[in-house]
């Protein structure tokens, strides 16, 4: 077989990572995603043993996660994964669903704080139009960004990831990148 | 301008796309007899309150949900806001 070298969305061999004073903010490539729709008149399922969660909400499981995206439709995560097909066992886990590979569609951001909430909460109401009062652990939700859609997910109190088309990830990467090195000023 | 998302809560504008008036959904009957003065009409013909006015907006950078969201034109205060899939599912069972 042809030896091909695997670049990430952000066109390197390895992912990306920039550290401020109080963020972090990583590319993470190996977080595979699939799409999971509930079919009419099918009974909500639990594939892993997650407990799909209600709208604007994210669930971590055992290796897994989910989060609402649309009506009778989550989008569910395996960290570590991305190499697989997870697509493949999720279908498994839940044959009366529809199931979509959506793991190269997407590129995932993990921002991470080392002081507390503070910094993180400063970065999100300058990028994002989101009630901050209400967007404790365990809410994730669909949002503009520098007119970019992106999901918005917050695993927990220090840690936010941010979701974007990986077409781009370039453009992305610049806004949030931006945001971070101006709080510090 | 905030609009009272039935599932999400009050959501900004800008998330939304606008996608016109709610007569859209009504779309008439292509093998109907006057199917051409029908879609005509359904194409070209909007009428313009100014007052109560129900319209589509799609809630792109958000859920992909469309609302039916009823707004004056005079005053822009947002009345209400249903699923546009609850919305025409209520027309069709009333009109059967």
């Amino acid at each position: 077989m042809t030896d091909l070298t695997a670049f990430t969305a952000l066109g390197a061999a390895q992912p990306r990572l920039a550290s401020f004073e109080a963020l972090d903010i990583r590319e993470n490539p190996e977080l595979a995603l699939a799409s999971l729709a509930l079919r009419r008149g099918s009974i909500r399922p639990a594939p892993f043993g997650l407990h799909l969660p209600e709208p604007g909400r994210w669930v971590a499981g055992q290796g897994v996660a989910a989060f609402w995206v649309g009506p009778d439709q989550w989008m569910i995560e395996a960290e570590g994964r991305a190499e697989e097909n997870f697509a493949a066992d999720l279908k498994q886990a839940s044959p009366d669903c529809t199931v979509t590979e959506q793991t190269d569609g997407w590129i995932v951001f993990e921002i991470v704080s080392r002081s507390g909430r503070a910094p993180l909460e400063e970065l999100l109401s300058k990028l994002v139009n989101i009630d901050l009062a209400d967007f404790e652990l365990g809410r994730a939700t669909r949002t503009g960004l520098e007119d970019m859609s992106c999901f918005v997910i917050r695993r927990n109190e220090t840690h936010v990831a941010v979701m974007g088309a990986r077409s781009f990830a370039g453009s992305l990467w610049h806004a949030l990148e931006t945001a971070v090195s101006r709080l510090q000023t | 301008m905030l609009i009272p998302h039935p599932i999400l809560g009050s959501r900004d504008a800008r998330e939304f796309t606008y996608l016109g008036d709610v007569r859209l959904v009504d779309r008439p009957d292509p093998t109907g007899p006057d199917a051409e003065a029908a879609f005509c009409d359904y194409v070209f013909l909007r009428d313009n309150p100014a007052g109560v006015h129900r319209e589509l907006w799609f809630h792109e950078q958000g859920d992909r949900s469309c609302l039916v969201v009823t707004r004056s034109t005079i005053t822009h205060d947002i009345l209400g806001a249903e699923l546009a899939r609850d919305f025409a599912l209520a027309r069709k069972r009333g009109g059967e």
